[in-house]
């Protein structure tokens, strides 16, 4: 029997030893019986994801593929506290932490020539690693309570009290704190506007963290206008609550990507290359764009004509309201305490 | 023998724990304290041996931090004050019922103290939301809030009381018990009324009791962040939740560790202050020449509170009783309900039909059964472990004398008086260092640091238990020692290593503060995923799960109940 002590000696040795055999893994095959972890938002995402990449994998190669649902902040600071022994294979980012994370060491930049779907991503889909879905951020809101044509108009009275505002960081509280800063003669180098004319709509009836948190906000009248993905509250009003609209303002909506980003260091790197393939599958996008309106990001595809409207396709992309992003992700951690003491709490 | 060989042997058993203790509680606190004095907040900066007070200054200097320690101190205070309020009658009750009612009595303390903090706080989600039971009950007198009473202070200091009542319950419970009750009657048999004897009487007699129930339940609800994180919806702001993201989702560790370092320091500020406040109260517990204090009123004022009380007290202490139960039970209740509830997401209390599916859900999810899995092994081992360092500890706090043997049973208690936020922080970083430990036996070592202090008081009553007469029959009969151990001992020990055994398997199992600093995407617990999907999205699959879990809870608690009745579990 093997003691403990041995037990321990072993792993450790396999765990020191591991770094030299990084560059065997990344040519390596995908064997029976291989564990991948990936984390990635729950709800519908998981659903297609599931359906599209999960079961065909698990069944072609006979390997298992774990998630672990939540948010991209968690995943995020989860990765790069393991920088360099990943207990994840693949992660999904937003635009704005994915590159940096490339530059970090905690996530691979794409290799477009290994993933065969990869090549008809459109550019902006191929930063920080491999973009799979356009989803614009705009306000959202119960039509029976007013009407939004502007970004501004969430300071008129009728919201006051009402508002569910998105927590930060998340790609809803970015998205937010830019475009107020940038309405109110900021940027995201001169960020106070946006935090002064937020702190003006307190108190706020709610802070949302996620999508389904705010709809059941929806649901049970505890908000009535918030700041969201606009693809997927389409879905969620459509589905369940007509009573939401989703607002195009004046100023625009702002993008925001979803980015599937490998680990450094992953152990199953042609696994997860295969996965990712199958993303940026016809069949995947398709699902996604017709459940949750989420944008396609590789060209080519044909979208029937009455989806095609509530979608973001090819030059539209270029019109969404972009920001620095690397000037942002530098600026999080001290933006976050900014937002939990002065719009928070 | 002599006795030089008889401290060695001593010492010799107290070996283990302290050497443990050592590693996984000293060793992270040490590191706590190292990162609290860092300059730099860069995760990948080397550690800097020249201590700074940047990260206090920072903290202590700053008005949002301040505010934050401010709200979280009155917190602790508010919900300290609600527990004894609360826990009081309870205790009182359970000490007056008759002997064959008290194990089942007690159950209404143990399953909630042993079913986890997440599933406790769904609960309380259930009750306070905007279609729940307690605006239902205000509405009619124009008292509801449409938006119901989540995401407030309220709801927090309610989760709060809820989890941490059966602390003070306990703590009470057992100096009421070893009162004296000729006191009582002879206050009794003089004329004093029901009152009259409760602050004469009982109360002044329970005072060490209640100093020990106030302190914990203070630490404990001064340092917690899970339930503030799900009861408060990012709206209520708690210093837990602070160090929880300064160490986990900025990097920044060592403002975490100053800021624990600072929850350190009120915990025992506070302790010192209930222990000098009540040794004050308590002279005849004192040296002789203790200088009694007694509270003295106005004769006349005495004399209508007494009246009032008389009149009055019978009534408000039924009320408190009915509703501390129904704080402890109800929520356990709304969960297991909505476990069955066909809501499409899991805070929509009213019952709409009744469905199976979150079952099927749970159990067809296979990352629940593996996570369950993760938490059952994890329990298991630190149990088995911990019950092996807590047997010789218990031996030599009972039946050896060596030097040093006060300091070092202080020592094995000290983990239950520090916030356990702190070690998690430390163990953090440990295990960043030694890559080479795997994330399980991570765990195992802090897990097996948080069950070890009540694992060792547990078998201390046993092995004081112990009738040594038979040891020395079989002794004079030629069994060598170890045969005396494996023959005569450990049998008489059977029933105190099941009950400590059960016990430490049942917090580890829901233990969630410290695991959730430490689980990685490989190695995940069962609490640690539910919280997570509490603090994210929530289908009533987690209370699916969560119903699970406090079914196996009862029933491992009725297993308990068959080795030592549960009331005398927790007797010392």
């Amino acid at each position: 029997m093997i003691s403990r002590r041995r037990l321990l000696a072993a792993t450790a040795g396999a765990t020191l030893a591991s770094p030299a055999i990084f560059g065997l893994n990344a040519v390596a095959q995908i064997r029976r019986g291989d564990e991948l972890v990936v984390g990635i938002w729950g709800g519908a995402q998981e659903r297609i994801t599931r359906q599209h990449i999960v079961r065909p994998l698990e069944e072609k190669y006979g390997v298992k593929i774990n998630y672990v649902l939540g948010g991209t902040p968690e995943r995020r600071a989860r990765a790069y506290q393991e920088r360099g022994r990943p207990s994840f294979d693949l992660i999904y980012l937003n635009i704005f932490e994915s590159r940096q994370a490339v530059r970090d060491g905690v996530t691979q930049a794409p290799a477009i020539d290994r993933v065969p779907n990869a090549k008809n991503l459109y550019e902006s889909a191929k930063l920080g690693g491999y973009g799979v879905a356009f989803n614009p951020v705009t306000v959202v809101y119960d039509k029976r309570k007013g009407e939004v044509t502007s970004w501004k108009d969430l300071w008129k009275p009728e919201w006051k009290g009402r508002i569910a505002w998105p927590s930060y960081p998340g790609a809803q509280g970015t998205a937010a704190l830019l475009m107020v800063a940038k309405l109110f003669g900021g940027s995201e180098r001169a960020i106070d506007p946006g935090f002064a004319k937020i702190r003006e709509l307190k108190p706020f009836a709610a802070i949302q963290g996620s999508q389904d948190q705010l709809y059941t906000m929806f649901d049970q009248g505890v908000a009535d206008i918030s700041i969201e993905f606009g693809s997927f509250t389409r879905s969620y009003a459509e589905t369940r609550n007509p009573n939401i609209a989703i607002a195009n303002p004046v100023e625009g909506q702002v993008i925001a990507t979803n980015v599937a980003c490998p680990t450094v260091g992953t152990k199953n790197q042609a696994l997860v290359e295969a996965f990712i393939d199958l993303h940026l599958s016809e069949a995947c996008q398709m699902q996604y764009a017709r459940d949750i309106y989420y944008s396609p990001t590789v060209s080519g595809l044909n979208i029937p004509a009455d989806l095609a409207p509530k979608l973001v396709l090819g030059a539209d992309v270029n019109k969404l309201v972009d920001f620095d992003w690397d000037h942002v992700i530098a600026q999080q951690a001290a933006w976050t305490t900014r937002f939990n003491r002065e719009i928070a709490g | 023998m002599n006795t030089a060989r008889e401290k060695l042997a001593g010492m010799a058993l107290a070996v283990p724990a302290t050497l443990w203790l050592l590693v996984a509680f000293a060793a992270p606190m040490a590191i706590v304290l190292l990162l609290a004095l860092q300059e730099s907040p860069d995760p990948f900066a080397p550690i800097s041996l020249t201590p700074s007070f940047a990260q206090f200054a920072a903290i202590l200097g700053d008005g949002y931090y301040l505010e934050t320690i401010a709200s979280t101190i009155l917190l602790g205070l508010g919900v300290t004050l609600a527990a004894a309020t609360l826990g009081y009658p309870l205790a009182l009750w359970l000490a007056r019922l008759p002997a064959q009612w008290r194990p089942y009595a007690f159950g209404i303390v143990l399953i909630p103290l042993l079913t986890n903090v997440v599933v406790r706080s769904l609960g309380i989600v259930l009750l306070l939301s905007p279609d729940g039971l307690v605006n239902g009950l205000l509405t009619p007198l124009g008292l509801g809030r449409p938006q119901g009473w989540l995401f407030t202070h309220f709801a927090v200091g309610l989760a709060l009381t809820q989890v941490f009542l059966p602390f003070m319950v306990l703590a009470l419970y057992d100096s009421l018990v070893q009162a004296d009750k000729r006191l009582d009657e002879a206050a009794a048999s003089l004329g004093a009324s029901r009152i009259r004897r409760f602050f004469a009487v009982t109360l002044p007699l329970s005072l060490p009791g209640l100093r020990a129930g106030l302190t914990i339940v203070f630490l404990l609800a001064s340092t917690a962040y899970v339930s503030a994180t799900i009861l408060g919806g990012k709206k209520v702001w708690v210093a837990g939740m602070i160090v929880w993201q300064e160490a986990l989702t900025n990097l920044n560790a060592p403002t975490a560790a100053a800021m624990a370092v600072i929850m350190l320091v009120w915990g025992i500020a506070f302790a010192v202050l209930a222990e000098r406040v009540v040794r004050a109260l308590t002279p005849w517990l004192q040296k002789a020449g203790a200088k009694p204090v007694a509270l003295e009123l106005p004769p006349e004022l005495t004399r209508k509170l007494v009246a009032l009380g008389d009149t009055a007290g019978g009534i408000v202490a039924r009320v408190l009783l009915g509703l501390a139960i129904f704080l402890l039970i109800f929520p356990l209740t709304l969960v297991v309900v909505q476990s069955f509830n066909d809501v499409p997401q899991a805070s929509v209390a009213g019952f709409r039909a009744f469905t199976f599916k979150w079952y099927a859900a749970a159990f067809d999810a296979s990352t629940y059964l593996r996570d369950a899995r993760n938490s059952f092994e994890l329990a298991l081992i630190s149990m088995l472990i911990a019950l092996s360092l807590a047997l010789p500890a218990a031996f030599a706090l009972v039946r050896a004398e060596f030097p040093g043997k006060s300091a070092v049973a202080a020592f094995w208690m000290l983990p239950l008086a520090l916030p356990h936020v702190a070690i998690a922080v430390g163990m953090l970083r440990l295990l960043q260092w030694f890559i080479a430990i795997p994330p399980f036996w991570g765990l195992v070592m802090v897990h097996v640091v948080v069950i070890l202090p009540f694992c060792i008081s547990m078998l201390r009553t046993s092995v004081l238990q112990l009738d040594r007469s038979l040891e020395e029959a079989a002794a004079s009969l030629g069994a060598t020692r170890g045969l005396v151990f494996v023959t005569t001992i450990l049998p008489n020990l059977a029933p105190g290593l099941a009950v400590a055994g059960i016990l430490a398997f049942l917090i580890s199992f829901g233990e969630v503060t410290v695991t959730s600093f430490l689980t990685t995407a490989r190695m995940q617990t069962l609490p640690v995923r539910i919280y997570a999907e509490a603090s994210f999205s929530l289908e009533p699959t987690v209370h699916a799960i969560s119903a699970l879990t406090i079914v196996g809870t009862v029933a491992l608690l009725a297993l308990v109940n068959r080795f030592v009745k549960l009331d005398r579990v927790w007797a010392r």
